[in-house]
């Protein structure tokens, strides 16, 4: 069966993209558009990823992960940043709050499946 | 010329000018970026759904290529130039990809300054609405105390505008970003 993502971003055209490499790698996935959009759909249903964006009108990506965080359901589940912040005070905030790793736009799609696949397997 | 009292009135008309030409450039410039952001989504809904139909034609195209090599009816010349063209469109597929991701950068940025605008038209609006307060028949000193509050006001207002911005785009291309595993 087919791994799931959940891809929570509030630009359309990201979430575009990032849905239209991760299906060609063989993934399913759900898309939300702001953090509280992503915090729903996860408790909907359990992800295997969540790739989330930084800045998003409602919620942003750190408040969604320590959101995710304290549901125990999602205390493993791996959670990528994807934004164009790319300092380290940032990525220091991201790690505390419980990411996994942080990638700073615009991302190839190749490195993309690459990290993806390091992180879940295929 | 000898000046006896302060020229408030002229002071006043200056500062309402300065305001209102103020204020109407910057509402011809909000209107210009939000007709640009408004052009962007336009041309990158276009542009990604031509996207999605080439690749999905392109994948056909490639699902019967592949069947045909498999059945070795292609002379070998040809099935390998095929497969030299397959990994050219790969790579071709991924700048595609990551050159679309400019809308992303883009907008934040056009939103990031249309809150500027926004911001520095209530900026404006304060020192009008300030310098209206000024009375000629007020003292000096009542008056140099308007002039104080109106830079005060300016001075915190510019720093809460700055403050509530998201953060500025820093990318100058379209180079990929650097990926950490924590």
């Amino acid at each position: 069966m087919a791994k799931t993502i959940l891809a929570v971003d509030d630009s359309g055209s990201l979430r575009q993209m990032v849905a239209f490499s991760l299906k060609a790698a063989g993934y399913e996935v759900v898309q939300a558009v702001d953090g509280q959009d992503g915090l729903n759909k996860a408790k909907e249903k359990t992800v295997d990823l969540v790739l989330t964006d930084q800045n998003m009108p409602i919620m942003d990506g750190l408040t969604l992960i320590k959101n995710l965080r304290a549901l125990g359901s999602y205390q493993t589940v791996p959670i990528l940043m994807l934004t164009t912040e790319s300092s380290d005070e940032m990525k220091a905030k991201g790690k505390a709050a419980g990411a996994n790793g942080w990638l700073v736009k615009p991302f190839d799609p190749k490195r993309l499946i690459e990290v993806v696949q390091k992180v879940i397997g295929s | 010329m000898e000046v006896k009292s302060l020229p408030i009135e002229e002071l006043r008309k200056l500062l309402a000018a300065v305001s209102e030409h103020g204020k109407q450039h910057l509402v011809e410039v909000e209107a210009d970026l939000l007709q640009t952001t408004f052009l962007l989504n336009e041309a990158i809904e276009k542009l990604g759904a031509s996207f999605s139909a080439i690749h999905e034609a392109v994948a056909q195209q490639q699902h019967i290529i592949d069947q045909l090599a498999q059945s070795q009816t292609l002379p070998k010349a040809s099935a390998e130039k095929l497969d030299v063209l397959k990994h050219t469109i790969g790579d071709e597929v991924n700048a595609v990809v990551t050159s679309l991701q400019f809308q992303d950068l883009t907008s934040q940025l056009i939103s990031r300054t249309i809150n500027r605008v926004i911001g520095l038209k209530g900026l404006l609006h304060e020192l009008e609405t300030h310098s209206n307060a000024m009375d000629p028949s007020h003292e000096h000193a009542q008056i140099a105390q308007f002039l104080e509050m109106m830079s005060h006001n300016l001075h915190e207002g510019s720093h809460a505008l700055s403050g509530g911005l998201r953060r500025s785009v820093g990318q100058q291309d379209m180079a990929t970003g650097d990926i950490d595993l924590f």
